[in-house]
């Protein structure tokens, strides 16, 4: 194993409450004989893991779940309230767009003082001036005022700076999102010859397709507590679902509630529904139904992604198959997906029970399952494609 | 001896904020003193006709000159090392500098415009024929240390504190205004009324300022008190430390 360049050990934040007039001199004597009170907004908690040389590492998580933080107890820039956060090697540290640059000063000012303040300095700095300045590409601005800058000329000044650093771990929080896309490439570049030659990122990003190319472990972050933490594919497949489910559950709140024909609700019902053998390439379901005037139902099955888009759907009455009647009204069914190229992800199969005629639906049950995988292809199955030479 | 690259950049901006933006700023850290010694000049000296001690001559704005361009560098770092840490604000919560960098950037930067301001002064004074010891320069820098080592102190405690407590700052003004008027720098300690000598003999402020007219205008050379007032100095430096390093790793909650 290799080094571990990052040791966060049981680190927890709590920010206090401040009132309009500021915190008193009662919060003032508080520092100064007794530690900070455990009273206020708790960003953090008892957040714990290590990164080590060469494995990079991603945080995902919603707004305010608490990254941003975690980010800057990393990058020594704030303290924890308890825990501690032990880094070994040199760290770059992209937080914010334009964190310690003056406005008021030249763009190459500032990058003497941001420069100093990573570890950088003198001769060494004077030797990378240059090439910083060539990375940031961002022509005579570069003696005008920051304040005059573009957001995106301000990012191009920090992640040159960063490029001239080569730190051991490169800690960047979603500023590249800024960037044009020429320079967003130019960074996801460098990047990656960064990664090659042995550098190791600590990335917050909600792009889930970065985090799954960029690094290999990630932590989800939740109100400000570790929800998951394992392999970047697994952890994104794990957010990407609970977000589908976020929304789906959003959407079916706006939906009116009576779908279904409320007089006939019961005539047929899903009473049993299994999933077996769930995997790449296909699955089994095995399910039964009732009907209470023992006529035989039709079945409809269908999978969604999580978020509720539809991936594929039939019924017994399309394919013209008629459920087995095992007796006392009750009728099974059984089905196998086979070669289905699902792309990794989490998904819902919804078993429908329709009347004898495949006209309406009576019942639905659902079933969660999950395609696994590492696959960075987009979108919901893998059509089958061929390079051309 | 080197000095921290950061310190140094510090430094660099503080002196670049001195001398940028306004007209005047090219001039201000000479002007802003010498307006305040032609007002002093004229209420204390030409209307008031506060005698000069003895044994510093005869010339009032000598006198006071020397007294009140320490005074000023002490006061003024301490006020502007009050808002140092809220004014670096973006600097100290999105990037990990070394904070007590802040305020002794702001009262070194402040100290070493005052002293060269009143070292011009003095040599100004001398070509003129006023009675000024050039000697002084060198026998008041203890003085214009244990000055320093005090502002630093206080700039430390004040500037986390302003953190807390926004009033601080507004405090300062008056305070010092005070302070300015019992330490005897626009009137001797024998103008004061004996009833109320004791007191102000007791403000260490006023042996320091003393020691600036002993070195400068009575040609002193080094005294027993001068190792005082650097103890003294250190002290409150080492106490100022010592509630920076409390206060400070948690201001960024209170930015």
């Amino acid at each position: 194993m290799s080094e571990i360049l990052l040791t966060v050990s049981h680190v927890s934040k709590t920010f206090p409450r401040i009132g309009r007039h500021g915190a008193g001199f009662a919060a003032l004597a508080r520092l100064l004989v007794a530690k900070p009170s455990a009273e206020g907004f708790h960003a953090l908690t008892d957040i714990d893991f290590t990164v080590r040389r060469g494995e990079s590492f991603a945080l995902v998580g919603e707004n305010g779940a608490g990254k941003s933080t975690l980010l800057k107890i990393i990058a020594g820039v704030l303290q924890p309230s308890s825990g501690s956060a032990r880094r070994i090697g040199t760290v770059g540290a992209l937080l914010e767009l334009g964190a310690g640059f003056h406005p008021e000063y030249t763009g190459r000012e500032n990058l003497k003082l941001s420069a100093a303040l990573q570890g950088l300095t003198g001769a060494a700095f004077a030797a990378q001036l240059d090439s910083i300045i060539g990375f940031a590409d961002i022509g005579e601005h570069i003696d005008a005022p920051i304040k005059t800058y573009s957001s995106g000329m301000v990012v191009r000044l920090g992640f040159a700076l960063v490029t001239a650093l080569k730190p051991d771990l490169l800690i960047t929080d979603e500023v590249l999102a800024v960037g044009d896309e020429s320079f967003q490439n130019k960074c996801i570049t460098w990047m990656e010859r960064y990664l090659a030659d042995g550098g190791t990122l600590l990335l917050v990003s909600h792009s889930l397709y970065h985090v799954k190319k960029l690094t290999q472990r990630a932590v989800w972050l939740d109100h400000g507590a570790m929800r998951m933490v394992g392999t970047s594919a697994d952890v994104s497949i794990a957010y990407q679902a609970f977000h589908e489910e976020k929304q789906a559950i959003e959407k079916q709140q706006t939906l009116s509630k009576d779908d279904h024909d409320a007089s006939a609700l019961g005539q047929y019902a899903v009473t049993d529904l299994r999933l077996d053998h769930v995997t790449m390439t296909g699955m089994s379901v095995r399910g039964r139904l009732k009907s209470r005037d023992g006529r035989r139902p039709q079945v409809a099955v269908g999978i969604v992604r999580r978020d509720g888009t539809p991936v594929y759907g039939t019924t017994s009455e399309i394919d013209g198959v008629a459920l087995h009647d095992v007796g006392t009204g009750a009728f099974e069914f059984a089905l196998t997906f086979s070669e289905w190229a699902l792309l990794p992800g989490t998904y819902t199969l919804r078993a429908h029970a329709m009347d004898p005629e495949g006209m309406r639906v009576y019942d639905t049950v659902e079933r969660n399952f999950t395609v696994l995988g590492d696959s960075r292809e987009q979108g919901l199955v893998r059509l089958p494609h061929r390079w051309d030479a | 001896m080197t000095i921290n690259p950061l310190l140094r950049a510090l430094v660099e901006r503080e002196v670049k904020n001195r001398f940028l933006g306004g007209v005047l700023s090219p001039v201000w850290w000479l002007a802003q003193p010498l307006l305040s010694l032609g007002v002093y000049a004229l209420v204390f000296g030409l209307f008031m006709k506060a005698p000069v001690p003895a044994q510093y001559g005869d010339s009032y704005v000598a006198f006071l000159a020397v007294g009140l361009w320490p005074w000023l560098a002490f006061a003024e770092s301490v006020t502007r090392g009050a808002t140092s840490l809220i004014q670096q604000a973006s600097l100290i919560t999105k990037t990990a500098l070394p904070r007590a960098f802040v305020p002794l950037s702001t009262v070194l930067v402040t100290f070493v415009l005052n002293w060269l301001a009143l070292t011009v002064i003095v040599v100004l004074f001398a070509a003129l024929g006023f009675q000024v010891h050039l000697s002084g320069i060198l026998f008041s820098l203890p003085a214009w240390f244990a000055l320093f080592f005090a502002a630093l102190g206080f700039g430390w405690i004040v500037s986390t504190a302003q953190v807390l407590v926004r009033d601080i700052e507004s405090m300062l003004g008056p305070l010092f205004m005070l302070l300015s008027f019992v330490c005897g720098i626009q009137y001797g300690v024998e103008s004061i009324p004996a009833a109320y000598r004791d007191s102000v003999l007791a403000n260490p402020f006023t042996h320091l300022i003393a020691r600036m007219h002993d070195t400068y205008l009575a040609g002193a050379g080094a005294s027993w008190l001068d190792a005082i007032l650097l103890a003294g100095g250190a002290l409150i430096a080492l106490i100022g430390y010592a509630f920076f390093r409390r206060v400070a790793p948690h201001v960024d909650d209170y930015l």
